[in-house]
């Protein structure tokens, strides 16, 4: 028998998967229609962007790391794991800040083209989608110090927030290669 | 009650190999992004590179979804219902990418709007 909250989540996902397939498909093709208009090479930091990457794959690995724990019924794991996964989302967010306000220095602004249009909106949206599993696991991270998070009952919620979390970092996968290492080729 | 024990000491037993599985996936994929990092600066064919690049993101990608999101532990309903939404999201992609080619698109006609 399948969990109805995980059906609905991995259906959820698959219609997440065509909303950033077309935002990712409009950069791409802006980039091909007009690879002329804009140079990223000079203001992308391949560093900075590999160093986020990889912070975001530890938390998807702290993340299974949770869900395995509440399956365990270890709910002091659990939140060990809990607040590696919040405190490397945040790191996550304060690069894409920093990088965005960067960019913003040097020009690129969401009115300066069609590659600030199609950029900003991609990895804007995305690290919304980061802000939002931000913020839902830091309320499930409380409510496990309230005493009415039973381990066998919750396990589930906490693997669906993990489905969640988990398709963020894919997402990431994606844009990573697709938006910044292959300008560089 | 020895039956409980057992289920229970197996469900440990296999979050313990599973515990095994995401510290060696989270090594590879470590690994990866750093070799990715270092292929974009090689002095290498333009199409090998990007190809190897095509290949290490995919492999990223469906072993996130196989192992950290558990998809090979699951029930098949689960990889249909995320398939289904992943195939048309990369046919979408794939086709307008060949139908938004520069042969294909008139300019004048986009620029006049």
């Amino acid at each position: 028998m399948v969990d109805n909250k995980k059906l609905f989540m991995w259906l959820f996902l698959g219609s997440d998967c065509m909303f950033f397939g077309t935002m990712i498909s409009t950069h791409l093709i802006y980039r091909k229609l007009y690879p002329e208009s804009f140079d990223p090479t000079s203001l992308f930091s391949l560093e900075l962007t590999s160093f986020s990457t990889f912070i975001l794959l530890m938390s998807s690995f702290l993340m299974a790391l949770a869900v395995s724990a509440m399956h365990k019924c270890d709910i002091k794991s659990f939140r060990r794991n809990t607040i590696g996964v919040i405190f490397f989302g945040l790191i996550f967010l304060g690069c894409q800040v920093y990088e965005f306000t960067e960019f913003v220095h040097e020009g690129l602004t969401l009115k300066s083209g069609t590659f600030g249009s199609t950029f900003f909106m991609l990895t804007g949206t995305h690290g919304v989608h980061v802000a939002i599993g931000l913020f839902w696991l830091t309320c499930m991270y409380f409510y496990s110090f309230t005493g009415k998070m039973d381990p066998h009952e919750s396990a589930i919620d906490v693997e669906v927030a993990g489905l969640y979390w988990h398709f963020v970092d894919i997402v990431w996968i994606i844009i990573f290669t697709a938006i910044y290492l292959i300008e560089f080729i | 009650m020895s039956e409980a024990h057992t289920a229970t000491h197996a469900d440990h037993s296999g979050e313990e190999q599973k515990f095994h599985a995401f510290i060696n996936l989270a090594l590879v994929l470590a690994a990866i992004t750093g070799i990715e990092l270092v292929l974009v600066y090689l002095p290498f064919n333009e199409a090998i590179i990007f190809s190897v690049l095509i290949g290490l993101s995919l492999f990223k990608f469906i072993s996130v979804i196989a192992w950290f999101m558990h998809l090979i532990y699951d029930r098949l309903l689960l990889t249909l219902a995320f398939g289904t939404g992943l195939a048309i999201a990369t046919g979408t992609v794939i086709a307008l990418m060949f139908i938004m080619d520069r042969g294909f698109v008139d300019f004048e006609a986009i620029t006049a709007f």
